[in-house]
């Protein structure tokens, strides 16, 4: 079984290809690692401004997109003080 | 939940596309099949940059074009329904088979089934008949999306 089954109604961040980072509650995924989630917001960097948050709602995040899924623990994630991180913007993936 | 399963549901409901060249479709979900191919209905394209907007009656997305799909709230509540739909009509099915064993591992029965006993399952007749109809992923009796389309895609 995939390992991504234990992370099924957890928290998750997802790194897009496009150097993008989403966060929100896997709800389900196939054999190519296309993902719902659900409650999605997406994180923007800055090294000029906090982290904003955007809020987007449900998604299907493709496969083909998708670089890394991490499981994100709630409490920590809680304590984190978002409008303070600063960071450089990832860029994509270069092939 | 299967992510091809929620866009079947998301079926003419409203949505939006990216594209992995960064356009951005948003109109009403016509129809889909299992490479995530889609179409469309009412058509707002918008270019990468967001300044530029083309309307069209409709279009053809290839699957793997997607960089992702944004999606009403509400339609996976009713995947949920879908999913129940289904696991009653297992347990209804697991009822009529009821005599063949009584063991709990009965639950797993249809689908061994399946692979297994065609033997089996031409015995009971009609039940057997019925239970075949409701394994299959397709209709599950929704009535969401016109059954003539859902017919198509599934060749």
């Amino acid at each position: 079984m995939s390992g991504l089954e234990s992370y099924i109604n957890h928290t998750v961040s997802i790194i897009t290809a496009d150097g993008r980072n989403f966060i929100g509650t896997l709800k389900g995924f196939d054999q190519t690692i296309n993902i719902i989630i659900d409650e999605c917001h997406e994180r923007v960097f800055s090294t000029t401004a906090g982290i904003e948050q955007i809020v987007l709602g449900l998604h299907i995040i493709r496969g083909d997109n998708i670089a890394v899924i991490g499981l994100v623990d709630d409490t920590v994630d809680a304590r984190l003080d978002l409008a303070n991180i600063r960071g450089e913007p990832l860029g994509p993936v270069v092939h | 939940m299967l992510p091809l399963s929620l866009l079947k549901t998301a079926q003419s409901h409203p949505m939006l596309v990216e594209l992995k060249n960064g356009e951005t479709y948003n109109g009403h979900l016509v129809s889909c099949d299992s490479w995530m191919n889609i179409n469309l209905r009412d058509v707002i394209c918008t270019s990468k940059d967001g300044d530029r907007f083309w309307r069209m009656p409709e279009c053809y997305i290839r699957g793997s074009t997607i960089k992702y799909l944004r999606i009403p709230d509400e339609v996976i509540d009713m995947v949920k329904e879908d999913a129940q739909a289904k696991s009653r009509n297992r347990a209804e099915m697991n009822k009529n088979r009821g005599g063949n064993s009584s063991q709990n591992q009965n639950q797993r029965a249809p689908r061994s089934g399946n692979r297994n006993g065609f033997g089996v399952r031409n015995g009971p007749g009609g039940g057997g008949g019925l239970g075949n109809g409701n394994m299959r992923p397709g209709p599950s009796g929704q009535g969401n999306r016109p059954p003539a389309q859902g017919n198509k895609l599934r060749k």
